[in-house]
């Protein structure tokens, strides 16, 4: 009987290991896979650009444009360095805020902090949103914010540009989502590691 | 002919005509664009281009090469070629030539006013001007707040005085209405170079007419598309529109109000000579829109070169040349980022 027990036991944590084993390879996996797509969007988010130069002229779109005056971030990233339920931190982008509701959204921030454990935060339109029930109001702010965004090249700017703008946002959300992988991958690896040493 | 042109114009304007069919003979080939197609670094580049009329530009400049670097210098070539015809040239070819560069220098000064708006340096603004649109108080457009400002203090000794006429408030400068006045100063500056050219009549009003009236249509169409989905309100955008070419006035009622690409498509396509630029377009697409315009620019300004005794060929080469650089640039930025196969998506041969 305890032979058996001693048998079931040891096969479980084989298959325990190989569970942590397979998580590795999987989180491994899709990172190269976000690495290739990252690589991707910029080259082309580069290309993007150079063609709206070509469209626009250089005169209008180069680094000489970039506005220098101080202002709040648009696109932000929140880092949640894990807690009790969990030991991986979280990477969460807020993009397209504006500068009230940045410092509405900090204010909640350290609001929550200040509370118990940290929450996972939506995007602020996603959340305005669902408060809102109104979609199209938070795609209306967005736009806005884009554009806002686009305006230290002119007004009146190519599509290319624009085009250029939605690849780098794609890159970017890219870059979160390969951070939060990353801590997965690390914290697989650690799994393993002790399952080696407990070997 | 048109008005016997070939009993006077080679009195004071036959030695710059050879002059510029002679730089027009420098241009670039389709042999010489697929060597450069087939670079595998900047440094290719230079080598294939110090064959050629931009040779003695590039030699001395040291590797690293970047594509801003190859621009620059190319621009430079260009720029002390037409500084030649100008001090050269007599009235009323030198008034003709000087109009030929207003349009850098308004995007010279959006640029600084901008930039300075934005807290930028002066001295890192004014090393990005184009050097065919540069005068003498350039700098001091830093120190402007508004309009009235930019006129009293710097525009009103320039040849852009006159433009500012409809875009004089005491606002203060922001994005929106420095855009607002780069097209209009453009605008005015379009339909007074306009009025010059019929005023000199001839073979040279003939064939700067049909070349502005291109100018104005694409800048109207390019406008619309730009303006589609921001804060420009219809009647802004119309008022942005030049008061002459094809699209001049029924084309513009309908672009002013076109709200996405199909309704552009929809308002060019009855005007023949821009079906044939938007039939090259799927639906909703914009992408290659500029290449099929610039590729009807260049076929209209070679047409210029058939025939002698007219002005016109001066201003067909600055704006050929002109091509030839977006042309070199283009093919330096693929070639930079290891992208030689979308090198064709925007060259346009010439020859």
């Amino acid at each position: 009987m305890q032979t058996s027990v001693d048998g079931n036991q040891s096969s479980n944590e084989i298959a325990g290991a190989d569970q942590n084993i397979l998580n590795l390879l999987d989180s491994m996996d899709n990172y190269l896979i976000l690495v290739d797509s990252l690589s991707s969007s910029l080259r082309q988010g580069w290309l993007e650009l150079a063609s709206a130069r070509y469209s626009m002229g250089a005169s209008r779109v180069n680094s000489s444009l970039f506005d220098l005056k101080s202002h709040q971030a648009s696109t932000t990233l929140q880092v949640d360095n894990g807690g009790i339920d969990t030991e991986l931190p979280c990477f969460t982008l807020c993009k397209w805020t504006s500068s009230d509701e940045a410092k509405l959204e900090e204010d909640e921030l350290l609001k929550n902090k200040s509370d118990s454990p940290p929450v996972q935060h939506l995007e602020s339109e996603e959340r305005k949103a669902e408060e809102s029930g109104s979609p199209v109001t938070a795609n209306n702010h967005v736009e806005k914010e884009r554009f806002k965004s686009l305006s230290m090249f002119g007004t009146l700017v190519s599509p290319k540009l624009r085009a250029t703008q939605s690849t780098f946002e794609t890159t970017l959300e890219t870059l979160v989502e390969m951070s939060n992988l990353r801590a997965s991958l690390l914290c697989a690896y650690d799994h393993v590691q002790k399952d080696r040493k407990t070997d | 002919m048109y008005g016997f042109e070939a009993l006077t114009f080679n009195i004071h304007g036959g030695y710059l005509e050879a002059i510029v069919r002679g730089y027009r003979s420098g241009l670039l080939t389709a042999a010489d664009y697929n060597n450069l197609c087939q670079c595998e670094t900047l440094d290719d580049i230079k080598m294939h281009l110090s064959a050629t009329e931009y040779g003695s530009y590039l030699q001395n400049e040291p590797s690293p090469l970047h594509t801003t670097t190859i621009v620059e210098k190319c621009t430079l070539k260009l720029v002390d070629e037409y500084k030649h015809m100008l001090t050269q040239a007599t009235e009323p070819l030198s008034t003709f030539l000087e109009y030929i560069t207003y349009g850098h220098m308004i995007d010279n000064v959006v640029l600084i006013v901008t930039g300075t708006l934005h807290e930028r340096d002066v001295q890192e603004l004014l090393e990005k001007c184009h050097p065919l649109g540069m005068f003498d108080s350039i700098a001091t457009l830093a120190v402007a707040q508004n309009m009235r400002e930019l006129y009293r203090l710097v525009l009103v000794d320039t040849p852009l005085a006159p433009y500012f006429s409809e875009c004089i408030t005491s606002e203060d400068l922001d994005d929106m209405n420095i855009e607002i006045m780069r097209n209009t100063l453009y605008k005015a500056y379009l339909e007074d170079f306009y009025r010059f050219c019929q005023k000199l009549g001839g073979a040279t009003a003939e064939i700067m007419s049909d070349l502005l009236a291109f100018e104005a249509d694409r800048r109207a169409v390019n406008i619309t598309i730009n303006s589609i989905g921001t804060e420009l309100t219809r009647d802004d955008r119309r008022k942005l529109y030049s008061n002459f070419g094809l699209l001049y006035p029924y084309g513009h009622e309908e672009l002013a109000v076109c709200e996405d690409m199909d309704q552009v498509r929809g308002a060019m396509e009855k005007y023949p000579p821009y079906q044939s630029i938007f039939s090259k377009l799927s639906y909703g697409e914009s992408q290659i829109l500029d290449k099929a315009f610039y590729e009807e620019e260049v076929k209209r300004l070679c047409l210029a070169f058939e025939q002698q005794f007219h002005y016109g060929v001066f201003f067909a080469y600055m704006r050929l040349g002109e091509q030839e650089i977006r042309n070199l640039m283009w093919i330096s930025e693929c070639v930079a980022q290891n992208q030689k196969s979308r090198v064709h998506d925007s060259v346009v041969f010439i020859f």
